[in-house]
């Protein structure tokens, strides 16, 4: 087992499988709040759903109201289980907390190489760290 | 004086941020879920910028009105925000909507846009946010003063509040900027910071810029190369209100840039330390080329004129009136001006309006060619002299536009 230390923004220890879009994410025409879908053509996630995922990715793009989409994934319970990104900036931080959607940062390694979506983690924002088991 | 209290670590893991008893209460929900959360927002915010306060602000700026750009999820935030009864205690203002509040149906909106977009500025209207939909509300009686921290939202008005005032914002986003107008609070860092406000690149301007499209291309010009960096333009002969936000908007559309300084002409640019400048550059004719150039893609017949962005001030319309003295527009050539509604309100504006609508240049108010989805929809072939527009409406692919100056336009369009 493998552990990666992080920056915790929104706390919350949780357990899931990871989904890991490997390009910036607009959560704002990117990402449909009502059903968790992502929505954006160029992602190679393109309709899938995050929702009870822990979505992975490497920073957000696009407009600020992107926090508003975060907050109506979880009002419509399609929220992903946890959010991991490479760099938290507003639109997320604002999103995650409004939402109450646990959010880490900064870690030691690029999140979209060193996990894999399918891969289970443990985030654990008690300790700073998240715990990936690889399957 | 007031106790400074620590943030609670267990919460939500607040690390170096200081707060006020005030702040500390609003923080621990005694104003209310609602105010929690907000307020926890701007201090997470803050913290991951290295801010270790919050300061207070004299007004907030709001964008996120148009249901083009905020859709259905705005409905649950409001939501959220209505069941305590939030209320924004600063003076706050509303950027641009999706459409005309009155003359929507002569743009040619839909009545369900219309629907939504009317619940949505109802519902900023009953937390005390003045409906004034423009993205300049300098223009109208909202100057803010030197060194007044504020929290604005539109891009171009960001710029605008640092450049030209010497006010200090940063370039909040429309969420951000609604917290800190309900709490009065927000983190200090970024351009609240004299430290942060200084130029790293001087931009030697030997073009000559006359035009407010050639404050547009330089603005444009320079955010795509070096974006996000604060620069000192030197060399620019004129800059009133009307030509310093065509170069800002442009400037912060094309690259983010939220402050800049013009040698002679900015508060800031007598004083400031050009200790940090790293690198000089010039802009001449050929980069000035370039840019119109680069908009200049209407092949077909050209079926919209699009002026106003940003919104245009009494002298802007006042030039199109002038220019077009006797001609008028011709058939099958829409022109279309966006401006705020406090300007058009009183008698001298009316006249002027009524008198353009005579010569076939239509006036519309509360929005934009940018955040209205008629414009993009409905008019494929189209005339600007805002390097913004032009950035915002070629992004989806399906719109050609042309940079030109308001003289050149008219001299296309009119007869």
């Amino acid at each position: 087992m493998k552990t990666i230390k992080i920056r915790t923004i929104v706390e919350g220890t949780v357990e899931g499988v990871a989904l890991v879009s490997p390009i910036p994410i607009s959560f704002f025409g990117g990402v449909d709040a009502e059903t968790g879908i992502i929505t954006d053509s160029e992602n190679p996630l393109f309709g899938e759903s995050l929702t009870d995922k822990i979505f992975v990715f490497p920073e957000s793009k696009g407009s600020t109201v992107g926090s508003y989409v975060i907050y109506g994934l979880s009002v419509n319970n399609v929220a992903p289980l946890a959010l991991i990104a490479n760099k938290a900036e507003t639109i997320v931080i604002a999103g995650a907390i409004l939402a109450n959607i646990p959010f880490v940062d900064k870690t030691e390694h690029d999140v979209t190489i060193t996990i894999k979506t399918g891969d289970k983690l443990v985030i654990d924002t008690t300790q700073n760290i998240i715990k990936l088991k690889k399957e | 004086m007031s106790i400074q209290y620590r943030t609670k670590q267990k919460e939500y893991g607040a690390v170096n941020m200081f707060l006020n008893k005030e702040q500390q209460k609003m923080l621990d929900g005694e104003s209310g879920h609602a105010i929690a959360k907000l307020i926890q927002l701007i201090v997470k915010i803050g913290e991951v910028n290295g801010a270790t306060k919050l300061i207070p602000i004299k007004n907030a700026q709001i964008a996120g009105v148009s249901y083009l750009t905020v859709g259905e999820p705005i409905f649950s935030f409001f939501n959220m925000l209505s069941e305590d009864n939030v209320k924004v205690s600063v003076p706050s203002w509303l950027n641009p909507a999706g459409m005309d509040m009155k003359k929507w149906k002569e743009m040619g909106i839909k009545n369900d846009f219309a629907e939504k977009q009317r619940r949505i500025i109802q519902q900023y209207q009953e937390m005390g946010i003045q409906t004034t939909l423009t993205c300049t509300p300098y223009l109208i009686g909202h100057k803010p003063k030197f060194g007044d921290h504020l929290a604005w939202s539109e891009s171009s008005a960001v710029s605008i509040a640092n450049a030209y005032y010497g006010a200090r914002t940063n370039r909040e986003g429309g969420p951000s900027s609604l917290a800190s107008a309900i709490t009065g609070f927000t983190a200090d860092y970024g351009l609240h910071k004299k430290e942060n406000r200084v130029p790293r690149i001087v931009v030697n301007v030997k073009a000559t810029i006359n035009h407010f499209s050639d404050f547009s291309a330089l603005g444009y010009w320079y955010g795509e190369k070096f974006h996000g960096i604060i620069p000192y333009f030197t060399s620019i002969k004129n800059a009133n209100i009307d030509q310093v936000k065509m170069l800002g908007a442009a400037m912060a559309a094309s690259g983010s840039v939220a402050h800049f300084h013009i040698a002679k002409h900015t508060p800031e640019a007598e004083k400031v330390d050009l200790s940090s400048v790293s690198e000089t550059v010039t802009f001449d004719e050929s980069d000035k080329k370039q840019i119109y150039s680069h908009f200049n893609q209407t092949k077909e017949r050209v079926n919209l004129v699009a002026i106003g962005c940003p919104h245009t001030s009494i002298e802007d319309i006042k030039l199109i009136d002038s220019s077009l003295g006797d001609k008028s527009i011709k058939e099958g050539i829409k022109f279309w001006v966006f401006s705020s509604q406090k300007l058009m309100q009183n008698d001298k504006a009316k006249k002027l309006l009524t008198n353009l609508e005579e010569k076939g240049v239509k006036i519309f108010t509360d929005t934009c060619m940018v955040v209205s989805p008629v414009v993009r929809e409905n008019y494929k072939n189209i005339l600007t002299n805002s390097a913004k527009a032009a950035f915002y409406l070629t992004r989806e692919g399906t719109n050609k536009i042309s940079l030109l100056s308001l003289s050149e336009i008219i001299e296309r369009v009119s007869e």
